[in-house]
């Protein structure tokens, strides 16, 4: 039969029922003829209906008994619609307490939400028939998906779901118009409830088996498709343009110059690239231009940024970072020892290289330097980096310094004989041959070592003959 | 006893069976029908002692036919010889109550916790009842449950559960019908497709719940002081407008 629950100790349960009782409470109090809410009739064409509240009577009544201002009223009232005690009579979907003339009515306790039994799918199927048999064609697009799901996984019971939802009707039939569309307000109040409409969250929605993704971002309205756009937009935009600019430094995409290593066995490229070559490639001083990271991750590029620093006379910042840097990857035994100089140097007051951050950053790394870790520096760090790109990085980009490089950078020509050698190359002997000519001539050693057979080699002396 | 030796009778008698636990299937998805709605009053204002003793016979007439009717497909089911096409209905019927029996068993737990929490002994218990809106008692309800009749005599002299043993009774009767009788849940192929209830009866007369209250609008823009019967209405009724 359908799996009721888990072993899950009452753990799934124990969170909601407390408020649930509390809120059950209120609503009785709601009620009283008294000193409860004042309600008055809807008036329908075909019919006129009782007991039915304005939202700001509601708010009213709950800012006077709780003894709350009207901000928090509106939150409780919002609370009790999103559970479904109340329902709103206009604008059905959107469960919250407007505080205004808006309709609502009291949920019968039938419906009223109760942790320890989820809203079940086959009474939701029955409800789609229901309706479905009321007047074919008024399902939502997403009730339409719901029904089509539930006839599938209910498959094997849906003759009693169809019966089913043919005799409810055919009773509900039975009562009075009124008293009709009380009920079908009241169960319509219940399944908005308890299987939200898309892009809506109930408050019933707990635990494992949420129906919607808490941490998906919650965009109201026909604006969603439009948000949704424009962010792949904008991340196709960012891959077009990141491959542009490195298309020509693709190992892949681009031959490498001079010449790979690999093909023509003229290791000159990866002399020309060593980490601290004194003058660098022009592929490479390129890519430093492309962003401040790449010019900080290449150590050439970030020497170069140092003498251009010299000069500015700010080069306590990257000396900074790099401070930073190495207390993030360094021993842990050196962290405290680190921590201390880093602070004398950069951060106390008066200070050989005093840093320019903000105040509140200040504070908290200070404050964290007391007790150091591995990570304490780095909303400072993040800081310098910032203001180093936002700032200095673009400056560089400018300056004489980077622009002599530029044009001192070498842009090796690929010498043409390499070339030939890398097409005249043959491929090696497979090692399987190798081994079997190994094995061959191992055997004939073999053979020619051993005691000689008389008989066999007058066999072949007469063969001679 | 060899199948083509079966009796006429014996064939005969067995079509009937069939034909009874239908029927007693239709009368029972009825009677939780009925039983449904009226547990929907129950808490509300036409709360009242009456409709709590009409939910109880419509109860004892559920407990009568579902034990007939366990009986039956019991019987039905644990012959060894059948014949194909027999089979697969006698399995979709024993499906099928096995569903309802659940469906109405979760009612019977609804309204045994509504029950307690909205006694109705003392006077005061009356001013704690929520104004839903409904103004009948669910009595013709009640009345449609009454006309169902078992389809077989009503010999069996049960006594009538009280409601929490009900339940609980339920419940062994679930587990031992699963244990019982050993038929897959999933090999039952439904009569009827998808969206296929919609042709049928009565839809003309209908209009959907969002058309009824829709009218309500154009009516109030009409009268100026019937939207919401307050003395100082104006901006209601310009909001009914803007809706």
């Amino acid at each position: 039969m359908t799996i009721k629950f888990i072993r899950d100790h009452g753990q799934h349960y124990r969170p909601r029922m407390a408020c649930l009782a509390k809120v059950e409470a209120m609503v009785l109090e709601m009620q009283d003829s008294k000193s409860g809410v004042k309600s008055s009739e809807q008036k329908l064409n075909i019919t006129s209906i009782p007991h039915v509240v304005t939202g700001q009577d509601i708010l009213a009544w709950i800012a006077n008994h709780m003894k709350v201002d009207a901000q928090e009223a509106q939150t409780i009232g919002t609370m009790l619609v999103a559970y479904g005690f109340i329902y709103p009579l206009q604008d059905h979907k959107k469960l919250i307490l407007k505080p205004d003339v808006s309709l609502y009515r009291f949920q019968t306790p039938y419906f009223w939400p109760v942790q320890k039994w989820k809203a079940d799918n086959t009474d939701y199927a029955i409800y789609l028939a229901k309706r479905n048999i009321r007047k074919k064609g008024t399902l939502d697009v997403y009730e339409q998906e719901y029904y089509k799901n539930l006839h599938k996984w209910l498959n094997h019971k849906w003759d009693f779901i169809v019966m089913q939802a043919k005799e409810q009707y055919r009773a509900g039939k039975e009562r009075n118009k009124a008293d009709r569309v009380v009920f079908d307000c009241q169960e319509r109040a219940y399944w908005i409830v308890h299987r939200p409409p898309p892009r809506t969250h109930s408050a019933m929605d707990y635990g494992v088996d949420r129906l919607i993704d808490p941490n998906a971002e919650e965009v109201k309205g026909e604006g969603a498709h439009g948000v949704r756009l424009i962010c792949l937009l904008r991340v196709f935009f960012r891959i077009l343009k990141h491959m542009t600019t490195y298309k020509d430094h693709d190992p892949f995409l681009a031959p490498c110059l001079p010449s790979n290593p690999w093909q023509t066995d003229d290791s000159s490229y990866w002399d020309l690239n060593m980490r601290n070559v004194e003058i660098p490639t022009k592929m490479r001083v390129e890519r430093w231009s492309f962003s401040f990271f790449e010019l900080l991750n290449d150590p050439r590029g970030r020497t170069d940024f140092k003498v251009f620093l010299k000069k500015e006379f700010s080069g306590e910042n990257l000396a900074f970072w790099e401070a930073a840097e190495e207390m993030k990857w360094g021993t842990a035994s050196s962290i405290s020892e680190k921590a201390q100089t880093i602070f004398k140097t950069f951060l106390a007051p008066g200070a050989p290289r005093w840093i320019n951050i903000d105040g509140r950053t200040m504070g908290l790394t200070v404050k964290g330097l007391e007790h150091p870790h591995r990570y304490v520096l780095d909303a400072a760090q993040t800081h310098i980096f910032m203001l180093m790109k936002k700032d200095t990085f673009y400056r560089y980009l400018k300056s004489p310094v980077y622009k002599d490089i530029q044009k001192k950078a070498l842009s090796p020509a690929p010498p043409s004989q390499l070339e030939q050698n890398a097409q005249n190359r043959k491929p090696g002997i497979n090692p399987i041959i190798i081994w079997q000519q190994e094995e061959e001539e191992r055997a004939k050693a073999a053979a020619a070592a051993g005691p000689i057979d008389i008989k066999k080699l007058m066999a072949s002396k007469l063969d001679r003959k | 006893m060899n199948r083509w030796r079966r009796s006429v009778g014996e064939i005969q008698a067995r079509r009937r069976q069939v034909s009874e636990c239908e029927q007693a299937q239709s009368a029972l998805s009825k009677v939780t029908a009925c039983y449904q709605q009226m547990a929907t009053c129950l808490g509300s204002n036409t709360d009242g002692s009456s409709l709590r003793e009409e939910l109880e016979e419509t109860r004892a007439l559920a407990h009568r036919i579902c034990t007939g009717m366990h009986r039956r497909l019991l019987a039905l089911l644990a012959e060894t010889e059948q014949v194909q096409e027999d089979r697969e209905q006698v399995e979709r019927m024993w499906v099928l109550f096995l569903c309802a029996l659940e469906n109405f068993q979760q009612d019977l737990r609804k309204v045994s916790i509504l029950q307690e929490t909205f006694p109705l002994g003392q006077r005061k218990d009356r001013r704690a009842l929520v104004n839903t809106g409904a103004t009948g008692g669910g009595s013709e309800v009640a009345g449609r449950a009454a006309t169902v009749q078992t389809p077989w005599v009503t010999t069996e002299g049960e006594k009538k559960p009280d409601l929490k043993s009900h339940v609980l009774e339920i419940d062994g009767l679930l587990q031992e019908m699963l244990q019982r009788v050993n038929v897959p849940l999933w090999s039952v192929e439904p009569t009827q497709n998808a969206w296929g209830e919609g042709c049928g009866d009565a839809q003309d007369e209908d209009d959907t719940l969002e058309e009824i209250m829709e009218v309500e609008v154009v009516s109030q823009d009409n009268r100026a002081s019937g939207c919401c019967n307050h003395s100082n209405c104006k901006l209601g009724c310009i909001f009914c407008l803007l809706n």
